[in-house]
């Protein structure tokens, strides 16, 4: 699950600072919740994400189990121009990482 | 001569094996951005009360209530029909903002995220989280060296902790 479905984000400068938008793709499992055959499923959570502006690190989130499935983040960046490259990386508490690139438009 | 030899050996070893502990670290990737899992605090996120977590995260420290943060829960504020999935705003006039903490007291395991900010980011930050049961809701601001924290009650329809 979440292979198929891609991380999304958004870049935008507005008012002279940058939006940024994340949305990424991931089940979020908790560790306390059963699947169908009331077993319990084991815990798979996004653990840290940072986000990068043009190589320089901004921004570093620390999640919990308690961060919904699909996790959504907005945030600003102080100033930008158009043109900058926003990443964000993650990794999960199994290993999977994932990168997410754009521009500012 | 024998002497001579022993010390030798014992040069021989000795550089073995700061050789191979050395490549033990490169190995188990302390050097690469693996490290981004070591820096997870498990003890403050894997804390069951509130204060176990804070304790964790940022030690002992005094905490003001502050009004002048504003932090949105759930939308229509203060209720959710769904737990699982919740969205927060914090929004605050504060400067030189380090670190924001979302904590939700009844969940199993409180600390809900904890932002680490640069001056290069700034707030409003919006995200989406999981409540379990109707619950006070806590954000923390660590802005020049102080401790903010707000409070917000969200009633939920269906817990969304699972």
């Amino acid at each position: 699950m979440g292979l198929s479905e891609k991380d999304r984000i958004r870049a935008k400068l507005k008012a002279g600072d940058t939006t940024v938008r994340v949305l990424l793709s991931h089940p979020m499992h908790t560790g306390r919740a059963k699947n169908d055959a009331d077993k319990l499923i084991p815990a798979e959570f996004i653990q840290d994400i940072r986000c990068w502006r043009n190589s320089e690190e901004v921004l570093s989130i620390k999640c919990g189990t308690a961060t919904a499935r699909n996790p959504y983040f907005s945030f600003h960046l102080v100033g930008g121009q158009q043109g900058d490259q926003i990443a964000i990386r993650w990794v999960d508490n199994l290993g999977a990482k994932g990168t997410v690139e754009t521009t500012v438009i | 001569m024998m002497e001579d030899l022993n010390r030798q050996r014992r040069k021989v070893l000795k550089g073995a094996i700061s050789a191979s502990t050395l490549a033990l670290v490169a190995t188990s990737g302390l050097l690469l951005p693996q490290q981004l899992l070591a820096h997870w605090p498990s003890d403050a996120f894997n804390a069951e009360t509130v204060e176990d977590a804070l304790l964790a995260l940022l030690g002992k420290a005094d905490i003001a209530d502050d009004s002048a943060l504003q932090f949105k829960v759930g939308a229509p504020p203060s209720y959710a029909i769904n737990g699982a999935s919740v969205p927060i705003q914090i929004q605050s006039d504060l400067t030189n903002i380090e670190r924001v903490i979302v904590l939700v007291e009844k969940n199993p395991l409180p600390l809900v995220m904890s932002l680490e900010m640069t001056s290069a980011c700034k707030l409003p930050f919006k995200s989406m989280i999981k409540i379990a049961e109707d619950s006070p809701v806590m954000a923390i601001i660590r802005a020049n060296g102080k401790l903010y924290k707000t409070t917000r009650f969200v009633e939920v329809d269906i817990g969304g902790c699972a």
